[in-house]
């Protein structure tokens, strides 16, 4: 069935479909409508959920890490602000094994306070042991709840899905929402591999002296390895299921491209318009959108790049200091190439400024007229 | 700690850090600084009883729907629910926590529910004391003079520790004001009744149509080894007015216990009462159910009236008429009607009592033709036949808390001994003479006992622990509404008795007030917050974050195994209604 609704509605729904246990939130704009969407759906006895009110974010990733550990399959959304409070415990639940998924609708943080889209807020915790994965349109939000739980469960590694404030998360769109037959058919109930019993006390993620702490960790990443291929198998799985899917990297436009622009999020449907536009104008440039950004999919990304000459990246977030943190990770990723591009690191559009078709196509017009870029971090729409 | 687990290589490794020991080694109780513990406290509406009614353990156990068990709770304080539940003025109410939340709980209507129900179950029996440390039968006797509800009151206590108790009463029938005074739509007498039954099958003895004077003189009582005068304030304060003594001038007492007697009144139409007690309005709504026309002349403000603020209302709405700031000063015969000439009143400074007194503004005399006139402007105790030597003030006998005068086995309590006249605090004066008595005729010191039973700031006594030897003892603090955890607690709107519709109400002596159904009394008594008593809500179980909350089974264990308790107070703040205290570690 269709439906008309926005990027937040999508998540309930697809959280609803999950068939989870708990919901641990705390308010906070662009997420609320979210966990209002939840809880009337919970009020509603549409899904049989607990829905836990805390005080705080960290309190709600908490009360996640609490009920998975038991067993539950539970979720929470946040953003900014909110996901910057939860930062400690968003690595208590990754090295807890716990296969959690957060929502994050990406907002600027402040100061100056902002309410807009932004991705510095998620892409700050790319080091927390979370799988990242950023969201195009709402139709893919709903589709990317259900592959997440999938995967988590799959590696006990918790899931952070990622979408644009305002863009997606309070824009309507057609939405097929499937049935929950359907849904039930692929994402089965969560079988924990840890049971809490009371017979058997036990303390989960206790002190862990350093002879063992570097092999926990290993584990850990040894596991954010086979997230790629994991990832792939339940995508290949719901295409197959519901018609449609999302690869960690798509590469669109012209096969043949010598200029690819890389982006990730919403920003990817303006981008895939301004290529066709200058491709249809005879213009060299192909489009690359990057959904995973957590494990990083090196291979898969070195793959989409080969042959290709100059890349563009236009980043909604900055590492200060730094720049852009996709073009800091792409250069990273080329780094052992034998033949390695040019990376022209753009940052545009953060705090929610719109990043219209006029910035991309300056961005590309850019990269096509110099071999180099002047330097590592391009500003884009700067009021200098 | 138990032994370590080693691993060689990371494959051999869970994939998270697991203890399958426990932590109980860890004695995190050592790191307390301040100590947690279950305390029960008092909570305003029972440090606001006159009566020691443990009012909020009756709601908790008829919140419970255990409605006989409320009314066990009710008795072991009072044996007259059912009447308190009607004409007390419910000062608990007044000072009721929810009200600055909402709206106060409907507590007397709730006490009324309960001793109805309990009224209805079949074969139902009064459960004595479990006495622990009283004989079973005790040879004293002891006469109470006066079998209204002070001097049953007193008796029915007595008799539960196995006292030989005889009532002496003057009228024919038992019941005090509580029957010649109270209209019977107020109180219904077949409620009076039972409950007065109920304390006769204690075996207590009645002597009705027995007035002390020269047929039983207070001297002739010397078989008793105490005994408590309770014989109201029945003399009517007079006008000093001319004319007084004239026809158709009526005493207000006498008139209400004429009527209830269903004794034949004459009374004009138009009638004067002249007062504003709660005797006058209770004159003055008998006198429209019996289709007159009544007008009421008080010499103060309707905000002085010591009348209760219900009943006052409730005269308005049935027709009663007014005039305040108004003092008669002469009753002449006129060629028809009667001439009650009056002075316009103004209110001076304040009295000894903290009322403004009323003083005459000259020149503004006037007359109110009426066929009767009503006085009802007070009472007083007739002292004449108490012995000599009995120390008196400001015409009452001198007494301590619990009744005792200077004269040795001579008590006296209710109305008799007291300025403050309502129901309440005559059951209140009886049940602390009865425990008085008991002490004293033990050879302890009474006061003692009594100052140890006291409620909150007192002077009501809870009798519970001192019959069965155990709680509800609580600590007198009186719980604030500041000190509530108002988290836990969402509004609710006030149950309430409907009454009759007013044009019936008028034209009859029948209850005006139904009682709740039984939903309603449910709901009602699940608004209270039970202030200062555990009522088992499991919050200390479920946020003590180290699991030192014993329960057994879904009940609270009101322990906290100290061994581990942390001293956090999460379970001190978490608590809705304070019944846990928190002191600093001792160490």
């Amino acid at each position: 069935m269709k439906r008309i609704i926005t990027g937040n509605q999508a998540v309930a729904y697809g959280v609803m479909l999950s068939h989870v246990d708990l919901i641990a939130a705390y308010p906070i704009t662009p997420q609320t409508t979210i966990v209002e969407e939840l809880s009337e759906l919970c009020a509603r006895g549409r899904l049989k959920a607990q829905f836990l009110k805390v005080e705080s974010e960290h309190s709600a990733l908490a009360a996640c890490i609490g009920a998975s550990t038991g067993g539950l399959r539970t979720f929470t959304a946040t953003s900014s602000h909110g996901l910057a409070y939860m930062h400690e415990m968003l690595h208590w639940a990754s090295g807890g094994r716990l296969p959690i998924v957060l929502v994050n609708v990406n907002r600027a943080l402040g100061p100056g306070w902002n309410i807009w889209n932004d991705q510095t807020d998620s892409l700050s915790q790319r080091d927390t042991g979370w799988i990242q994965l950023y969201c195009e349109k709402n139709q893919e939000v709903l589709d990317t709840i259900l592959q997440a739980y999938r995967i988590a469960e799959s590696l006990s590694l918790p899931v952070m899905v990622v979408l644009d404030a305002f863009v997606l998360s309070h824009t309507s769109e057609a939405v097929d929402i499937p049935s929950e037959e359907k849904v039930e058919g692929f994402l089965p109930p969560f079988a924990s591999p840890n049971t809490l019993d009371p017979q058997r006390p036990g303390a989960y993620s206790g002190i862990t002296p350093p002879e063992y702490y570097l092999e926990f960790r290993y584990k850990i990443q040894k596991a954010m390895e086979e997230v790629p291929e994991v990832a792939c198998t339940v995508n290949q799985e719901f295409k197959n299921r519901f018609g449609r899917g999302y690869d960690l990297v798509e590469r669109y436009g012209k096969k043949e491209a010598r200029v690819l622009l890389v982006t990730s999020g919403a920003v990817t449907s303006t981008a895939r318009w301004v290529i066709r536009r200058m491709t249809e104008e005879g213009k060299d440039v192909g489009g690359l959108k990057v959904k995973m950004i957590r494990p990083f999919p090196c291979e898969e990304i070195k793959e989409a790049i080969r042959g290709v000459e100059k890349v563009a990246v236009i980043d909604r977030n900055l590492s200060l200091g730094v720049g852009g943190i996709l073009a800091q990770e792409l250069r990273a990723c080329l780094y052992h190439q034998e033949k390695k591009p040019p990376v022209f690191g753009f940052v545009a559009g953060l705090g929610g400024r719109d990043i219209t078709p006029e910035v991309i196509e300056e961005a590309i017009e850019y990269t096509l007229r110099r071999s180099r870029p002047e330097s590592d971090l391009l500003w884009l729409g700067l009021k200098r | 700690m138990g032994n370590p687990i080693v691993f060689d290589r990371e494959s051999e490794m869970p994939d998270l850090p697991l203890s399958q020991g426990d932590m109980e080694w860890n004695k995190t109780g050592t790191w307390r600084t301040q100590r947690p513990f279950y305390e029960n406290k008092t909570s305003p509406c029972n440090a606001a009883c006159p009566a020691g009614n443990d009012v909020v353990s009756f709601i908790l156990r008829a919140g419970e729907g255990d409605f006989e068990g409320a009314w066990n709770l009710l008795r072991e304080e009072n044996p007259f629910p059912g009447v308190c539940g009607r004409v007390c003025f419910h000062p608990c109410e007044t000072k009721c926590n929810r009200s600055s939340f909402d709206e106060p709980i409907a507590i007397h209507a709730l006490e009324r529910f309960v001793s109805d129900f309990a009224a209805q179950l079949p074969g139902r029996k009064i459960e004595g004391p479990k006495p622990l440390r009283v004989p079973k039968k005790r040879k004293e006797k002891v006469a109470i003079i006066g079998a209204g509800p002070a001097g049953m009151t007193c008796a029915y206590h007595l008799a539960r520790l196995f006292y030989d108790v005889t009532v002496f009463e003057s009228l024919p029938f038992t019941g005090g004001l509580l029957r010649t005074g109270i209209p019977s739509y107020r109180l219904p007498r077949e409620v009076l009744d039972r409950e007065i039954a109920a304390i006769e099958a204690l075996g207590v003895k009645i002597k009705t149509g027995v007035p002390v004077g020269p047929a039983m003189r207070m001297e002739d009582l010397k078989d008793f080894g105490a005994i408590f005068v309770s014989a109201g304030a029945h003399r009517s304060r007079r006008l000093r007015i001319p004319g007084e003594r004239g026809r158709q001038v009526l005493n207000g007492l006498h008139f209400l216990q004429t009527i209830h007697l269903g004794e034949e009144v004459e009374v004009g139409q138009r009638v004067a009462v002249i007062g504003g007690g709660n005797t006058a309005i209770d004159v003055a709504r008998c006198l429209i159910r019996m289709g007159r026309r009544p007008i009421v002349l008080y010499r103060r403000t309707r905000d002085e009236m010591p009348a209760f603020e219900e009943e006052v209302l409730e005269a308005l709405e049935e027709g009663v008429e007014f005039q305040f700031l108004v003092n008669p000063i002469r009753i002449r015969e006129g060629k028809n009607q009667k001439e009650l000439e009056c002075v316009r009143m103004r209110l001076a400074e304040r009295d000894e009592t903290g009322r403004r007194k009323p003083v005459p503004i000259g020149g503004s005399s006037f007359v109110i033709e009426v066929d009767s006139v009503i006085v009802a402007a007070g009472e007083e105790p007739d002292l004449s036949f108490l012995p000599r030597g009995v120390k008196k003030r400001e015409g009452l006998v001198l007494t301590r808390a619990g009744g005792s005068t200077n004269v040795a086995r001579l008590f006296a309590g209710g109305d008799f001994a007291s300025r403050e006249r309502t129901v309440a605090h005559a059951i209140g004066s009886g049940k602390r003479s009865a425990v008085a008595i008991d002490g004293y005729l033990r050879g302890e010191d009474p006061e003692r006992i009594l100052q140890s039973l006291i409620v909150g700031d007192g002077p009501s006594i809870s009798v519970f622990p001192f019959f069965h030897g155990e709680g509800p003892s609580r600590n007198p603090h009186v719980v604030r509404f500041e000190e509530l955890n108002l988290d836990y607690f969402e509004k609710a709107k006030r149950q309430s008795e409907t009454k009759h519709p007013l044009a019936e109400r008028v034209k009859g002596f029948f209850e005006i007030r139904s009682a709740l159904s039984e939903k309603a009394a449910l709901e009602e008594a699940g608004r209270c917050f039970h202030c200062g008593t555990c009522d088992e809500c499991g919050n200390c179980y479920t946020f003590c974050p180290d699991a030192a909350v014993r329960r057994e089974g879904k009940s609270i264990c009101h322990e906290v195994d100290y061994d581990f308790c942390k001293g956090c107070g999460i379970c001190f703040v978490e608590c809705p209604r304070r019944a846990i205290s928190l002191r600093e570690e001792a160490r």
